[in-house]
């Protein structure tokens, strides 16, 4: 418990920033929503005077992309998973390395605790930690939400494509773990955690054009499609399958790999 | 030089890496490039009229698909945004890690003075943004001579790559200030990185709204747009004024509180 609070304290102010951010984020593009619904209404007018099988071959179905939830799930998810999962994978490979790091090791492992419960306490830290980010995210783009709404949304649907930050960040949280039980030492955490989030980042963006599913799972950001959930209020079993194996099995080998690692002491 | 060389060498593994990432970040993406035949056409004006902000939700933006130049254009800010990460961690990471480290007072009881090691620090810095640049220049060309069906783009992308230049730099300087200024060297390159990752959201905040559009001179992805740099518009002189200020006023920055820097040990 001493270990889980410390740790909690530790990170006090990182998950306070964090939160922030990713509240800035979502209100900052969910603000613009009003003028981008107005402009989809002209559109959608002049869009008239064209012949329907155009309207067509635009591809993509139009009340659903401009409406609150389509915005909402589109663009401003995007940026805020992106920030989050920075956020989750700092945690994630800062948590385990730092004692390493900070030449505390020596100062824990002496301690009468196993290190099973050493990981944890930093684990059940670091999904504390992104709970209280989710928690106080979703409350601020549901409020948000509501302000700036102008027609009503199916407030389930908000919840269902909102959570999928959480599952993201776990993801990435345990990619962050795994790395840093593999690497005997990391001197700085951020060009790890960042090199690899944008890499999945810019992977996603860039392979949203052609939707063939196979490359979908090699990039967390293309788990949980929004497109899908709006439709059908619910995950694709599939990808949600692998997402938690993912998470089971590098947890687990962490675990595995941390009781037995070799710790650089002082 | 010694200084010099020992930083080259400290940084030489990762410059593989991030080469080695940018490499194959332009293959993959070239290699998906297919140019669409011209019945497109009425789709194009359709989608031309339509307003910004709807263009970049459904991911279209205003480039010319169906010519290299315009997808090379579209990928460019991400690959400006590979460099400009590795620049700005660089740059923070080589001023701050002798006190990261704790090797600062090893360096600075040898016989140079302050104002040598930041030269030497930025130099070898310098050399590795050119690096990195010039890698993604030739594998750009060479890539392009492959796909371009005999479009000529080499003059497009040099444009493009000086102007990654030009934000690799704003970049490396941002995290040389920082690291400089700043009383935690660990937060350092956070710090670069949080004011990297704004900017980035920003440059495509205005890209989705014409109100915002007077915050451009606020975010340098801004600065060299590749729809600008591809067309004939090239370089705004208020955006290269706006860039030189910036990187003069970083780069003194960073010598006169480095030499002022009561150093962690």
């Amino acid at each position: 418990m001493n270990m889980f609070l410390h740790e909690l304290k530790a990170y006090r102010k990182s998950t306070l920033i964090w939160t922030c951010s990713l509240i800035s984020v979502v209100l900052l593009f969910l603000a613009m929503f009003p003028a981008m619904s107005k402009d989809a209404a002209d559109f959608k007018k002049m869009l008239d005077n064209y012949s329907p099988a155009l309207v067509k071959a635009l591809g993509f179905s139009f009340d659903s992309l401009f409406s609150l939830l389509g915005f909402y799930s589109s663009v401003t998810l995007m940026y805020v998973l992106l920030c989050g999962s920075i956020q989750a994978m700092n945690l994630g490979t800062s948590i385990i390395s730092k004692e390493v790091r900070d030449k505390t090791a020596d100062f824990l492992l002496t301690k009468p605790v196993s290190r099973m419960q050493i990981m944890t306490a930093k684990l059940c830290a670091v999904i504390t930690s992104l709970v209280i980010t989710n928690v106080f995210f979703i409350a601020a783009a549901s409020l948000m939400a509501s302000v700036v709404q102008t027609e009503a949304y199916d407030y389930k649907i908000f919840l269902l494509v909102s959570l999928p930050l959480f599952f993201v960040q776990l993801m990435f949280m345990s990619l962050g773990i795994i790395i840093s039980v593999l690497v005997p030492k990391i001197r700085s955490v951020l060009p790890i955690s960042l090199g690899t989030v944008f890499g999945f980042f810019i992977l996603s963006m860039l392979s949203s054009s052609n939707g063939d599913t196979a490359s979908r799972f090699i990039t967390p950001f293309k788990y949980f499609d929004s497109t899908y959930i709006i439709k059908n209020s619910a995950y694709e079993a599939s990808y949600s399958i692998v997402a938690i194996l993912f998470i089971v099995v590098t947890i687990a080998a962490s675990y595995i790999i941390y009781s037995k690692k070799d710790i650089h002491s002082v | 030089m010694n200084i010099f060389m020992r930083e080259m060498k400290a940084h030489r593994k990762s410059l593989i890496f991030w080469c080695v990432g940018m490499i194959v970040m332009i293959i993959s993406q070239m290699s998906k490039y297919t140019a669409t035949s011209g019945d497109g056409q009425s789709l194009n004006t359709l989608m031309a009229s339509m307003p910004k902000s709807l263009q970049a939700i459904i991911g279209s933006v205003s480039f010319d698909l169906s010519k290299l130049s315009g997808y090379y254009g579209m990928i460019f800010i991400y690959l400006a945004l590979i460099a400009t990460i590795h620049a700005a961690m660089l740059g923070a990471d080589i001023i701050s890690k002798e006190e990261r480290d704790k090797t600062s007072e090893f360096l600075f009881v040898k016989p140079v003075s302050r104002n040598k090691v930041v030269t030497a620090k930025l130099s070898a810095a310098f050399v590795n943004i050119i690096i990195l640049n010039i890698v993604t220049l030739i594998t750009s060309i060479g890539l392009a001579g492959k796909y371009s069906k005999g479009e000529p783009l080499t003059s497009v992308i040099v444009n493009l790559m000086l102007g990654m230049f030009v934000l690799q730099l704003i970049f490396m300087f941002l995290g040389t200030g920082i690291a400089a200024v700043s009383n935690n060297p660990k937060g350092a390159s956070s710090l670069a990185m949080g004011i990297l990752l704004t900017t980035f959201i920003l440059y495509n905040a205005i890209g989705m709204n014409s109100h915002l559009e007077v915050l451009k001179y606020l975010t340098p992805y801004k600065y060299f747009d590749a729809k600008n740099l591809i067309s004939s518009v090239g370089f705004e002189p208020v955006f290269m004024i706006l860039s030189a200020l910036i990187i003069l006023v970083l780069f003194t920055v960073t010598y006169v509180f480095y030499r002022r820097r009561d150093l962690e040990v």
